[in-house]
């Protein structure tokens, strides 16, 4: 079924004679002709503006001693004998600058007296508001003439003859130096010693990190540009044809249909990109396209495969976003619409490997196609950071997966062929949909979050950060979901009191569950090792506990958070998902999502690990008090104790701590599991067919 | 086919809740065609979406062959023939083309496609121009290979959603003519239309349909009867226009409305 509907679609585009000749075979035609007639262009355009006849006129108090130089100048001969020979024609100087002004001169040269130049300069800077001269610009002032050259930097020609003009000027007033020392009888010897700088990166290494910032960027802006040919047509195309209404009403299933649209956008969106990338390979050939100087790349067999497994899901996500696309438009006109934000999302992560300092080994390898773009960078200059590159592999990965598979639903999408949204859950909306919107919402909350923690961290500062992230957005996220959704606070925010013996387990869990998260960290960080700058970031912390008397300390970092981030962590995002996940999924995914909001590589796993904890915790009192006790316990065991300096920051556990508190987590756990209340599952919603309230009838 | 209380309710921005059908309930037998009277926007086509599993229903359940339509939305496709003045055909595939195409995507025996092909080619006299591309073809001769594209996999269920509109008089005649032989064939055929000319000839049940509910059901002779009116056309106005019951009234707010015998909630064994 897949192969016949993959066949057919290839078919169809392939006799769109229109659609391949403008896509395809016509970059292939216009792009030499457009290089040559550039290149001619360019060439004619330089000839002209070194042959030209320069004009200009001299003026100022210092006329005289302007034209002296000038006519040095002209004497002696150029100093970049790739030029041709430049002709200086000079013009009468009456109002030369408005001359220059209206393009009649090219250059207007002025001789300033000191005292003139210090004045005008004065003029200027009051022009500009800046104060005038200031301390500094007064011992800086030349107590010489000044030759000012006035040029339009507009026109090719004037900027051309102020260069070289230039030139000449300065290589007179070297010479003239040096024909005053002599005359001093001081030594001028044209080498007082060399400077030279020695870069150690092999011709390999410097081409690889130069192909390194443009090849993501230009595979995907190939691939986009080469899929779309086939991707506005795969949907919104049939939609404007009524093909696909006659397509639906078949026995081929929707996935079958999506999954053969989206090979057939892979396959000529690769094709498109060979094509091309051969097509420059052949500019580069007959010399058409300039490269630079030495620029080499040697890839290793093993850097090869590396680059495709990376290239795959991005590949995969590229297609799946344009199919995507052409789903949600209604027309061709929509997709074109829709088609360049969407570019925009491809590029502007892609273009992150170009951005100085981005390093793989940071949070950037946990962000799709960014990820890659700098994974890319990093094999081509030779380095195999294994892990962050399945990390970067896996983000775009796992992105790919998703938008694989919402593309699959928008078929089954009833606007597609309707024109109305019809969704059971939207329609009856409240309670009903928000186990659909939750993830959105968490989505939305991390983005603000890393927004301010971008660029508003400083400026908050700890205390700001804190209350801003964990009160601002997290509570009033949660309250106005609960709001939204018409939710009942009690449930959502699991308002419940447990078994009493919940709380011991909780008073003993809490500490144990600190000590064994410490476990967790340090066997990451033997898989990946904590860099300098992260672990600064880690001390800021303390740094800002110096300057905070203990019980803010504790208010901001362990009460605070263990109230609102339990609420909307183990609330309702617990309480959001558990009508769609059984519980142990359901809990590791709360841990998850909580481990990502801390936003640090490094403290993602002890973080999951701790939030997966804590929804277990919900999930077997039916109560969000101990999960708020054991969070704030957990925080302030972590906090005090490095506070009062009973212990110092790189303190390590002993290692027999680990075991013992391992045995008295599953201890509290065996309490909790004993005396549990379970967490009180929503009702799934009605489907569709028991809405009436009768039981289907069977056949 | 068995349809019980099938409903839709479709939100929309500027009118809310939208019921377009609201518990249409019907029966349709092999050698039958039930014909969907009303006017535009009463819901015929929604419900033959609901049939064809275009779209989801809101509540109700309605079996094709056996098959759920929500929960075997495959099997029921493969059952079926849908064809709709929507349902357009690919420009750039030939006649011939689009008929194999349809009937490896509707499941239909490899081996056996393209002796059926030939087949449809010679009954709906595609042969001149089965090589030709759709997109070149006139709308007569689209047409023809839209029907022989719907029956490609031989399907035991039909839907005609208002196959003629647009049509010219020789081309609509063709198509009732079409339908008719299929009905002899034994298809369980299902058949929208607003022209009552249409409905009069060719079905054998005919059920009224307005802003989603089946007004009434029965045969032609069965509606004369009832309303003590001679012409389809007065007993529509009777119906949609001026309110009137009979006692073949809302079968879709109690009973099943049928041209033929038969229990509730229990489907006939398909003839064979």
């Amino acid at each position: 079924m897949l192969a016949t509907l993959y066949r057919y679609e290839i078919t169809m585009l392939f006799r769109d004679a229109r659609t391949i000749l403008i896509a395809v075979v016509a970059p292939l035609v216009l792009f030499p002709v457009l290089i040559l007639m550039s290149r001619a262009v360019e060439r004619r355009d330089q000839q002209r503006v070194e042959e030209a006849t320069y004009r200009y006129a001299v003026i100022g108090s210092e006329a005289d001693l302007a034209s002296l130089l000038i006519e040095r100048a002209l004497e002696m001969a150029d100093p970049d004998s790739g030029l041709a020979p430049a002709s200086f024609v000079e013009q009468e100087g009456s109002g030369a600058d408005s001359l220059v002004r209206i393009g009649s001169l090219q250059l207007a040269v002025e001789g300033l007296s000191p005292e003139e130049y210090r004045r005008i300069r004065a003029e200027e800077a009051a022009n500009e508001d800046s104060g005038g001269v200031d301390i500094t610009m007064e011992d800086v002032l030349p107590q010489v003439p000044v030759i000012r050259i006035h040029y339009r930097s507009d026109r090719d020609v004037s900027r051309a003859a102020m260069e070289r003009l230039r030139a000449r000027l300065v290589e007179v007033r070297r010479l003239h130096r040096d024909s005053v020392y002599r005359a001093h009888g001081l030594p001028v010897t044209e080498r007082v010693g060399v400077l030279e700088s020695q870069n150690v990166a092999s011709a390999a290494r410097e081409g690889g990190a130069l192909l390194g910032l443009i090849l993501t960027p230009l595979l995907l802006f190939l691939m986009l540009s080469g899929g779309s040919i086939v991707a506005v047509d795969a949907i919104s195309g049939e939609k404007e044809r009524g093909t696909l209404e006659t397509l639906l009403t078949t026995a081929a299933h929707r996935s079958e249909i999506v999954n053969a649209k989206q090979l057939a956008v892979i396959t000529v969106g690769v094709a498109v990109t060979v094509i091309n990338l051969l097509n420059l390979l052949v500019y580069v050939v007959f010399g058409l396209i300039d490269l630079p100087q030495n620029l080499a790349v040697q890839l290793s067999a093993v850097s090869l495969l590396v680059l495709l497994g990376l290239f795959l899901p991005l590949t995969v996500l590229v297609s799946s976003a344009l199919l995507l696309l052409s789903g949600y438009a209604k027309s061709y006109k929509e997709y074109q619409m829709y088609f360049f934000p969407l570019f925009l999302f491809f590029i502007v992560p892609a273009l992150f490997a170009t951005l100085p300092g981005m390093d793989l080994r940071s949070a950037i390898a946990l962000v799709p196609v960014a990820g890659v773009g700098v994974g890319v960078r990093e094999v081509l200059v030779g380095e195999h950071d294994w892990l962050f590159l399945a990390l970067a592999f896996l983000s775009t990965g796992i992105t790919a997966i998703g938008a694989a598979r919402l593309t699959e639903r928008t078929l089954s999408t009833e606007r597609l062929i309707s024109g109305v949204d019809l969704d059971e859950a939207g329609l009856r909306g409240g309670p009903d949909l928000f186990p659909r919107r939750v993830l959105r919402w968490f989505g939305l909350m991390w983005v603000l979050l890393l927004v301010i923690s971008l660029w508003m961290g400083e400026e908050l500062g700890l205390r700001g950060q804190l209350l801003f992230n964990i009160m601002g957005l997290f509570f009033v996220g949660s309250l106005l979901m609960i709001r939204t959704y018409r939710l009942d606070p009690v449930a959502a925010f699991a308002l419940r009191m447990p078994h009493p013996a919940a709380w011991f387990a909780t008073l003993i869990g809490a500490p144990a569950a600190l000590v064994t998260g410490i476990g967790v960290a340090e066997a990451f960080q033997r898989i990946a090792p904590v860099p300098e700058r992260v672990l600064r970031s880690f001390g800021e912390l303390g740094v800002a506990g110096d300057t905070m008397p203990l019980w803010e300390m504790v208010f901001l970092v362990a009460v605070v958070p263990g109230i609102f981030e339990e609420l909307a962590f183990r609330g309702v995002l617990l309480h959001g998902l558990s009508r769609r996940l059984r519980p142990v999924p359901l809990a590791l995914t709360v841990g998850l999502l909580f481990g990502l909001f801390h936003m640090n590589l490094w403290r993602i796993p002890p973080t999951a690990y701790l939030g997966t904890l804590l929804a277990t915790v919900v999930l077997l009192t039916g109560s969000i008090y101990p999960a708020m006790l054991w969070h704030a316990v957990n925080n302030a065991a972590a906090l005090v104790p490095v506070e009062l300096d009973w212990v110092t920051e790189d303190y390590k556990l002993p290692l027999w701590a680990y075991p013992v508190a391992a045995a008295v987590l599953v201890v509290a756990f065996t309490v909790l599991w004993f005396t549990r209340r379970p967490y009180p599952v929503p009702q799934r919603p009605a489907t569709a067919s028991r809405a009436d309230g009768r039981a289907p009838p069977r056949p | 086919m068995w349809v019980e209380g099938l409903t839709k309710t479709f939100y929309d921005e500027s009118r809310g809740e939208v019921h377009a059908v609201d518990g249409v309930s019907f029966q349709c037998h092999p050698g039958e065609v039930l014909g969907l009277l009303g006017a535009n926007g009463a819901g015929k086509t929604t419900t033959m979406r609901m049939l064809s599993t275009i779209l989801r229903p809101s509540a109700g359940t309605a079996h094709l062959m056996g098959h759920d339509v929500v929960a075997e939305p495959e099997e029921v496709r493969a059952n079926l023939g849908f064809y709709s003045a929507s349902t357009a055909l690919y420009p750039r595939l030939t006649a011939r083309e689009t008929l194999e195409f349809f009937a490896r995507v509707n499941r239909y025996p490899p081996e056996r496609v393209a002796a059926r092909v030939e087949e449809l080619v010679h009954r709906f006299s595609i042969t001149e121009f089965q090589n030709a591309r759709v997109e070149k073809l006139s709308s007569g001769m689209k047409q023809k290979v839209s029907i022989a594209r719907t029956v490609v996999h031989d399907p035991p269920v039909l839907i005609f959603d208002e196959p003629t509109v647009g049509l010219d008089v020789i081309n609509a005649l063709e198509m009732q003519e079409v339908v008719r032989a299929l009905r002899d064939e034994g298809k369980t055929i299902i058949f929208s239309t607003h022209i009552m000319s249409e409905a009069e000839k060719l079905c054998d049940t005919i059920a009224i349909i307005n802003a989603g509910h089946i007004l009434a059901s029965g045969s032609l002779e069965d509606h004369r009867r009832a309303t003590g009116k001679h012409y389809l056309e007065d007993i529509f106005v009777y119906y949609v226009r001026d309110g009137g019951t009979s006692s073949l009234g809302r079968p879709d707010a109690g009973g099943v409305a049928s041209g033929a015998d038969g229990p509730i909630g229990v489907l006939p064994a398909p003839e064979s």
